[in-house]
């Protein structure tokens, strides 16, 4: 019994990692079909702001250093918005409508910005200190579970409300479906469709800032942290239908639950590669993913 | 002047073939040194998984991003066999520490020469055929293959890296000597010239096949893919067997390039199987110019020898901004790439000058 509420709460938990990176993705890729593969270095930028805004709390505040995890949320969401921002105005403006080159082009971002944090950070990884409230864990029946996880728990849930009121809740979010529908009729009605991309497109890099500030908890940062990440986002963006908020939460919960299940038989990254495998063979019978936005066209 | 717009391609590669064939003359005389004859090598390695990338992506649309794992395949099979000649066909030092205590069947199959040249060149085949089946058959494209492609690769990646008394982990294959024997020193320079005029001729012998592929009528229906994947289609074509049969000869011809870079590298690690490094072979043939077989061969020798003069000495740390920045911009501004500067933009924008004045 124990071991099965063991077994859960680690799938919960790697699931919910697994969503926090990809629902950027399932904004960027989802809605505005651009191919982001500088998500990754996103997530590796909010991960070192994290590391700064630590390193500033224990030379400026150490009173009040606990607090530093909130100003790091923040600060990391601000400065990936700001980023997303201006990469999207830069570079991703000019490439809709071609995914293949917005994914080679991005690719060209992630490689600067992984040379950058190694120019400025060092290739060594670098750790962060857990706040002192979120570090131990309650015990219950024999099982450990830490305060680090459940905490990215409440985070990933806040994110995923956030991300589900904007879209489906908000004046704005109204905006940003009609833009992404039907991009010429929305203008004629007045919606400003560049603001909106440009704003869309930092809202899902902020995502993938504070992702990389729940990550930092986890383990060492250092330049190459978002390749990690980023290949089972994708797939589980794509496992889930693409398009879909609730197909990406069931797309991470299969991948993360099963990798879990499978690392009971076999080594982590040997279960990790039986899981997209899986993933891919199923992928076979519904190539559209699990959630289909069901259209008439013959090219979507 | 109407021979070379029409021949271009041909007269291009038949300049880098001739300069290529100086270099070993150009050894003798002491002009450049030996290890620039085997970076030479490795380029020509490169120029030939290029090609089999612009067949598939350049001519049909199918951008892969897992071809580093078809590479790498065919260099742990040449790799194999290389390290059972070094240790005369006895168990190696990792297997002993990675637990087995008799050569794997696996292994063993690699032993002979003729079973090693066919394997190493049928194992990616297979792969690539039952992948292609799969994909291809469902209409899965676009980006979608990228990402399960990309996905593969990965996961081939870790199973690798995992396998280690069977491959070595993360240190890979090392401490083999080429087929034809050594090549390091001023004693064994006959066969680095052996080697490096073996793997030009594979170079062009696959540049003909690719050529003649893409001016075929097959090549026109490729680009129709490309171009109009339904209407193709509908014009009664089986696009998926199309597609699955141009993937599988790209990976046949990524297995090739990489059997050849063993025999020049010395040793492989599964680093050439990552996405990262699939990407790069993507960079050649965009800075190249996609959609032209020379233009992959330019790409892959461009940015390789930029990058062997660069990313040693002062550049070492900007080598990583160069590369990116220029990949970005050429697929912002140049989508032809160097061939494509050439062929239409410069052409365009004397014609322009020439209107205003």
């Amino acid at each position: 019994m124990d071991q099965v509420l063991s077994m859960l709460f680690n799938g919960l938990s790697s699931s919910s990692i697994i969503l926090l990176t990809s629902l950027g993705l399932a904004i960027t890729f989802g809605l505005m079909r651009v191919i982001n593969m500088a998500h990754g270095e996103f997530l590796m930028i909010g991960a070192y702001t994290t590391y700064c805004v630590q390193n500033f709390f224990k030379a400026y505040l150490p009173n009040v250093f606990d607090l530093y995890y909130f100003a790091a949320i923040a600060a990391a969401f601000a400065i990936t918005f700001a980023f997303g921002c201006v990469l999207e105005k830069l570079v991703i403006s000019r490439l809709y409508g071609r995914e293949i080159d917005s994914l080679l082009a991005t690719w060209g971002i992630s490689l600067i910005l992984q040379q950058a944090a190694r120019s400025i950070f060092g290739s060594q990884g670098v750790f962060v200190t857990s706040p002192s409230f979120l570090s131990g864990g309650i015990t219950l029946g024999g099982n450990t579970y830490s305060f680090n996880r459940l905490f990215i728990l409440l985070v990933v849930a806040f994110c995923l409300l956030l991300v589900w009121f904007i879209q489906y809740q908000s004046n704005f979010g109204r905006q940003m479906r009609a833009v992404m529908q039907n991009r010429p009729m929305a203008q004629c009605m007045g919606i400003n469709s560049r603001r909106v991309d440009c704003i869309t497109f930092g809202i899902g890099s902020g995502l993938a800032g504070i992702a990389g500030c729940s990550v930092a908890l986890l383990g060492s940062i250092d330049s190459t942290i978002g390749q990690s990440y980023i290949v089972n986002s994708f797939m589980a963006v794509v496992l889930g239908g693409v398009g879909k908020l609730l197909g990406t939460v069931f797309g991470s919960g299969i991948i993360g639950f099963f990798s879990i299940l499978f690392e009971n038989f076999t080594s982590s990254s040997i279960a990790k590669a039986i899981v997209l495998l899986i993933v891919i063979i199923f992928l076979q019978k519904k190539p559209q993913g699990l959630f289909v936005v069901r259209s008439r066209s013959l090219d979507e | 002047m109407n021979f070379i717009k029409k021949h271009g391609q041909n007269v291009c590669f038949a300049v880098i073939v001739l300069v290529l064939a100086l270099m070993p003359l150009l050894l003798t005389a002491g002009v450049i040194k030996s290890t620039m004859v085997i970076f030479l090598g490795k380029c020509i390695c490169f120029a030939i998984v290029a090609i089999g990338l612009d067949l598939i992506w350049g001519y049909t649309g199918i951008l892969s991003l897992g071809h580093g794992l078809f590479f790498a395949l065919g260099a742990y099979g040449m790799g194999m066999y290389l390290k059972l000649q070094a240790t005369n066909g006895n168990i190696t030092d990792f297997m002993k520490t990675g637990g087995l205590t008799e050569l794997p069947r696996i292994w063993q199959a690699f032993e002979p020469l003729p079973m090693a040249l066919v394997l190493l060149v049928l194992i990616p085949a297979l792969l690539a055929g039952i992948i292609g089946f799969f994909i291809f058959r469902n209409r899965v494209k676009g980006v979608y293959f990228s990402i399960i492609s990309q996905a593969l690769t990965w996961a081939a990646y870790s199973i690798f890296i995992a396998m280690s008394p069977y491959t070595n982990g993360n240190v890979g294959i090392t401490e083999i000597d080429p087929i034809v024997g050594s090549i390091r020193g001023a004693k064994h320079i006959g066969n680095l010239y052996l080697l490096f005029y073996a793997a030009l001729a594979i170079m062009i012998l696959i540049y003909a096949v690719a050529y003649f592929l893409v001016k075929s009528k097959f090549g026109r229906l490729l680009i129709a893919i490309r171009d109009g994947e339904n209407r193709t289609y509908f014009s009664g074509y089986c696009v998926s067997d199309y597609k699955n049969f141009i993937y599988v000869l790209s990976a046949i011809i990524a297995a090739i390039a990489g059997a050849l870079f063993v025999n020049f590298n010395g040793s492989i690690t599964p680093s050439q199987m990552t996405i990262s490094y699939s990407i790069t072979m993507i960079i050649w043939v965009a800075v190249g110019g996609r959609g032209t077989l020379i233009g992959a061969v330019i790409g892959a020798f461009v940015i390789n020898l930029c990058e062997y003069n660069l990313s040693s000495g002062a550049f070492v740390d900007i080598w990583q901004y160069i590369i990116g920045a220029i990949f970005c911009i050429t697929i912002l501004f140049f989508k032809g790439g160097i061939v494509g500067i050439v062929t239409e933009q410069l052409p365009a924008l004397l014609h322009r000058r020439k209107e205003n004045s």
